[in-house]
């Protein structure tokens, strides 16, 4: 029994001795669940690893996209939310596009992103969290995207200056920023969008918001 | 001919030297392109991340409005391209409630494969004033223009070919390398920069390797990738051309290096050197 799924232990923080983590009464709930909401036959995987050696990120994740995709077969929804893997992706689409059956683990780690930011658990990736949802804050707002208004939202939510300053990244990125203005590569003004009142409807919309 | 434009925000920000390119080379080429009135962001990786519906619902409006004005679009931005195909996807699967009319019917141009198409090949080979000639390129494809091949419809999307053919048009030297389609790190590079370094420097070590002097590319934010990591080298910078600044280039009886003025990595000196500024 301890061997059967030993491979899957590597990233993750099994101590010998420790309670083995066990599907448990949930059973195929979280996988039928995923695979209705994504349209993706999961249980096709046979772990050939084709998705991973395929992902360019896939050393900086601690749960490796053949990993990730066994992980939702087994139910362990916690561990994946957790997870830095459905921060990390790129969706550059190289292990949908390798898959041999046709599992689109993309899609797959799209859809738990996107669980992720619908649950109470904190996203192991910060920044990257936040910096989605500044951008879809910005384009709530003004209905297109301006960089230079992108960054300084992103820089004015909490704890992302603190984070720069402590990183040393800030000077860097002031001085990038400075590059770019000489440029001309910044636009300074939005000009009025006439369709905003639309996309603020379909926005509220999508959160279940009547009117 | 008239097509419905769908420029993206990069095309109104950060490439922006992109965005007047394109304008140029297809008042040369003789094509009418009509800009989607008041378009709106598809919500990039962001909407497709946070919110499922909105990365259909998103791109469904500028849909609407192109299907309204009955012309197919063309999008020069990868990005734009990929989630508006994939919206359109989804709406035919008529799984999300759009607000707008959309039928998903219209005919989504990536602009390289449009302008690879064999008659506008020909249409460009006439409009050629100096050939481009001794200029050594690799053209990077990245990744959202050509993956995931149900999406894009591109069936070489291990070795794309589309900027390739239209660059040889050109007369530019076209190098084959391994790197077309690989990632450039995106967006990442905001929040976690060394990761997108790590990708960038990869690629434009294997362009330097492959011999090329220069890098062709389509997607504004491969464009910006490849071109900012290089802001602070002087010694041997490959600069990184949008195709489309390739094709004014050689439209024109002598190019001004003005147009040049928004790049980090130099193309000037390279292009004085090969005598074609
Ligand atoms: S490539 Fe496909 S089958 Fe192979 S491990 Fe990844 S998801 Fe499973
Ligand atoms: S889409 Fe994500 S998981 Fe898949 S190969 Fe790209 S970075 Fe890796």
């Amino acid at each position: 029994m301890q061997n059967i799924i030993s491979g899957l232990n590597q990233a993750h923080e099994h101590v010998p001795g420790k309670k083995r983590k066990l599907i448990g009464d949930r059973g195929d709930f979280f996988l039928n669940r995923m695979q209705g909401e994504t349209g993706v036959n999961i249980s096709a995987c046979y772990q050939c690893e084709r998705c991973t050696n395929a992902c360019p990120v896939s050393h900086f994740m601690d749960i490796k996209p053949h990993q990730a995709i066994r992980y939702v077969q087994l139910g362990w929804r916690e561990d994946l939310l957790k997870s830095s893997t459905i921060w990390i992706c790129l969706s550059c689409e190289m292990c949908t596009t390798y898959c041999p059956n046709e599992v689109d683990v993309a899609e797959i780690i799209h859809h738990l992103r996107n669980m992720a930011v619908h649950s109470s658990i904190t996203p192991k990736e910060k920044s990257l969290a936040v910096f989605h949802q500044t951008f879809l804050e910005v384009l709530r707002k003004s209905g297109r995207i301006n960089e230079l208004r992108l960054m300084n939202a992103y820089y004015l939510k909490p704890d992302i200056l603190h984070e720069r300053i402590k990183n040393n990244i800030l000077k860097e990125d002031l001085l990038l920023g400075m590059a770019l203005l000489r440029k001309g590569r910044l636009k300074l003004f939005t000009p009025k969008f006439r369709a905003i009142k639309e996309i603020k409807k379909a926005y509220s919309q999508t959160r279940g918001e009547i009117v | 001919m008239r097509l419905s434009f769908y420029p993206g925000c990069s095309l109104e920000g950060m490439a922006n030297d992109y965005a007047r390119s394109i304008d140029t080379v297809f008042r040369d080429l003789g094509i009418d392109l009509v800009e989607i009135e008041d378009w709106s962001c598809c919500g990039a990786t962001a909407a497709h991340s946070l919110s499922q519906t909105m990365s259909v619902v998103l791109p469904a409006r500028n849909l609407a409005v192109a299907e309204k004005m009955g012309l197919d679009i063309v999008s020069p931005c990868a990005m734009c391209f990929n989630r508006l195909r994939f919206s359109q996807n989804m709406i035919r699967k008529k799984v999300f409630d759009i607000p707008w009319h959309v039928t998903g019917e219209l005919r989504v141009h990536d602009m390289t494969r449009f302008m690879a198409e064999p008659s506008m090949i020909k249409s460009i080979k006439k409009r050629v004033l100096k050939p481009l000639n001794g200029l050594r390129v690799v053209c990077y494809y990245g990744c959202q223009m050509v993956r995931p091949p149900k999406i894009t419809g591109y069936t070489d999307y291990e070795n794309p070919q589309t900027l390739d053919r239209i660059i040889a048009t050109t007369g530019a030297q076209v190098i084959d390398w391994s790197y077309k389609s690989t990632c450039c790190g995106a967006s990442i590079g905001i929040a976690r920069r060394e990761i997108q370094e790590s990708l960038t420097r990869r690629i434009l070590q294997k362009a330097q390797q492959a011999g090329a002097e220069a890098i062709v590319v389509s997607c504004p934010l491969c464009q910006s990738n490849l071109d900012i990591i290089q802001k602070d080298r002087s010694d041997r910078c490959t600069p990184v051309f949008y195709f489309t600044e390739l094709l004014r280039l050689s439209f024109m009886e002598s190019g001004a290096s003005k147009l040049f003025k928004m790049h980090f990595a130099d193309p000037v000196s390279l292009l004085k050197a090969k005598r074609l500024l």
